[in-house]
């Protein structure tokens, strides 16, 4: 048999930590060797739950021979944990935002170059199927010249560390400006030049910024708005939605990635709710990454990819601060 | 939007058609026919020849101030389409020559009246949502054809900017106060290509966040779309999911036919045109202030304009009260 690629999990701050390493449980080339986490009751209920073991101290995991780390700690510890990852020469898989600010970001990208290590930042959209179409649709020039795209990622209130600037880095904008701002790049290969934003705490007793509202304006003439509120009441029947409207000058294309979905109706607490039924964009994710740890090729999506999507956000706040827009 | 007014004066019971008036005479004389109404070409022709009360204003925007102007110093209540004007000096010229002539003066901002919009508003107004945090719309299809092609020229119409989506700014300023900030990236300098679009972000002095999409770049139909999210609920609205009658023919030819049209059928008395044009009616006999005022028409045009200069320095502008 086949030697099997060898997986840690480095926390399980970030909710998404779950849904990993469920799709790394799926994949008979891996084995998920374990779950590090300081949070003693988190990481064993993580480990219980996708039947692996519990590591209290990181150095411990990264003592397991690993072939890659799926980091899902706090934003403002991506550094610190790619830090020891790739002094263990581990690859890395880093949830986005890459980080709380572009230094630690560049950091990383650099220190993991250094180490020949290979960082990855969690990008799952790309992987749906429907933003891949529309992607070639948009290539292949069926819309003509595009001139502008209409965006949102908006969510409820995600609560925890998330509204914590220190830990997160700030609120709904660097939480839910990366994913659109890396998929307008994927697209269309022009990069932001100027930002806009305005923003506020709206619906929410939070100190965090729960409303944002970016125009991005970008080196090939294309404007772009996105939408980063938590602005979702906690009565709406899903977590939120990504969505992009391109127009072009020979047609207009929309992709709602989260939009494949049953309406589930029920008395039993009367409610209403989506049960979505779509392609799981984090197995995408994880299989493309687990190829790459098991081939020599570069990742899909790399640490320059996470920081042009962080540079957005972080152009977004200077923006928010001066009233004018800011140079990315 | 001539023949809308005159439909709907024609049907309410206190009103009927005296004379039409449009610079092509033939015109004029079609849509007069209708109602047994003369047919003119001249203003000052018609205002001394008939005994009217009324004039309503559907002319292209940069005719509006002129004819205003004249039948104000006739003495005649005015209705007039919206954008109230190009330029705010002579939207308040228009206004303050209505009230020194003493005449009613209503301005078309329609979207007041449509049914979805009026009831979002009622809805925010009895905290259905809560304290408004952001509020999205969109509006548009493909590039109008009108006369002349006027709006094709964009300093006759301003572009989507000024002639459409202003319905919204109208509206958002109706619901939520006071605009006091705006950003904006659209291509009114594409109107020449038969193309426009336009992406704005509007501030109000509550701290509301508005975003308003529009476009006449859209192939596959008019649409529009409201979402208003607060701190206690949401309410969201798009004209295809509501619209009771989808029709799809198979054509004889090409696969243009196989285009589905929504449709959303009101009763007579709740056509928003018919509903404007009867508070405009009911404000002159009752001698009270009709619901939307020259004011409040600039107030519309201040934020169009701010959005346009935003559009032209790649600034955000205030709007000045």
């Amino acid at each position: 048999m086949m030697k099997r690629i060898r997986v840690g999990m480095m926390s399980f701050a970030h909710m998404h930590a779950g849904s990993y390493a469920s799709c790394l449980e799926k994949m008979p080339q891996v084995e998920l060797v374990g779950v590090a986490d300081e949070d003693d009751a988190r990481g064993r209920a993580a480990a219980e739950a996708h039947n692996t073991d519990y590591y209290k101290s990181y150095d411990s995991l990264l003592k397991q021979n690993l072939d890659g780390v799926v980091i899902c700690s706090e934003n403002y510890r991506h550094l610190e944990m790619t830090e020891m990852a790739a002094a263990a020469g581990a690859d890395i898989l880093c949830e986005k935002p890459i980080s709380t600010n572009a230094d630690d970001a560049r950091k990383m990208i650099d220190l993991c170059r250094q180490a020949k290590v290979r960082l990855q930042t969690a990008f799952p959209c790309r992987f749906s199927p429907a933003v891949a179409q529309v992607r070639d649709i948009v290539r292949e020039g069926r819309l003509g010249e595009i001139v502008a795209v209409k965006a949102t990622n908006r969510g409820r209130m995600p609560g925890g560390w998330f509204v914590d600037s220190r830990l997160s880095g700030g609120g709904a904008i660097i939480d839910h400006t990366v994913h659109v701002a890396d998929l307008l790049r994927w697209y269309t290969g022009a990069e932001a030049i100027e930002v806009y934003a305005e923003a506020g705490t709206m619906f929410n007793d939070i100190e965090a910024e729960d409303a944002g509202l970016l125009t991005i304006s970008y080196d090939n003439g294309i404007f772009a708005t996105l939408d980063t509120s938590w602005s979702r009441p906690k009565s709406f029947p899903t977590w939120g939605d990504v969505y992009m409207e391109f127009t072009g000058t020979e047609g207009v294309a929309g992709v709602d990635a989260f939009i494949q979905r049953l309406d589930h109706y029920s008395d039993e607490n009367m409610s209403y709710g989506w049960a979505g039924w779509g392609s799981n964009t984090d197995m995408g994710l994880i299989r493309d990454w687990v190829d790459c740890l098991g081939s020599d090729r570069e990742p899909s999506i790399t640490g320059e990819d996470g920081l042009r999507a962080l540079e957005v956000a972080l152009a977004a706040y200077r923006s928010i601060a001066s009233g004018k827009p800011e140079c990315v | 939007m001539g023949g809308v007014h005159a439909g709907h004066y024609d049907a309410l019971p206190d009103s009927r058609v005296m004379a039409v008036l449009d610079i092509r005479l033939e015109a004029a004389e079609r849509l007069a026919e209708s109602y047994s109404a003369s047919a003119y070409d001249n203003m000052e022709k018609m205002l001394a020849e008939e005994d009217i009360d009324i004039v309503s204003i559907t002319t292209p925007t940069p005719y509006h101030k002129k004819c205003v102007l004249t039948a104000a110093a006739a003495g005649k209540h005015i209705f007039c389409e919206k954008p109230i004007a190009m330029t705010v000096e002579d939207g308040l010229e228009m206004t303050e020559a209505c009230r020194k002539a003493g005449v009613a003066f209503m301005v078309g901002h329609v979207l007041r009246y449509f049914p979805e919009y009026a009831a979002a508003k009622a809805m925010i107004d009895k905290g259905a949502v809560g304290k408004v945090g952001m509020v999205r719309t969109s509006r548009g299809g493909s590039f109008p054809q009108a006369s002349g092609d006027w709006y094709a020229d964009k300093s006759k119409s301003g572009g989507l900017v000024l002639d459409m989506i202003i319905h919204d700014f109208d509206w958002l300023r109706w619901s939520l106060g006071d605009v006091i900030r705006v950003y904006a990236k659209g291509l009114v300098e594409k109107a020449g290509e038969h193309k426009d679009y336009a992406l704005v972000t509007l501030r109000f002095a509550n701290g509301a966040i508005a975003h308003v999409e529009g476009t006449w770049m859209r192939p596959d139909g008019f649409k529009t779309c409201l979402e208003v999210a607060g701190d206690k609920g949401l309410i969201t609205f798009n004209n295809d999911d509501s619209a009771p009658i989808k029709l799809a023919f198979t054509g004889s030819g090409g696969a243009g036919n196989a285009v589905a049209v929504p449709n959303s059928p009101l009763a007579e008395e709740d056509d928003p045109y018919r509903l404007e044009i009867a508070d405009f009616l009911k404000a002159i006999k009752s001698e009270e202030e009709p619901p939307i005022s020259g004011e409040d028409a600039v107030e519309a045009l201040k934020i169009s304009l701010a959005v346009l200069e935003s559009i032209s320095t790649g600034q955000p502008v205030e709007v000045l009260r």
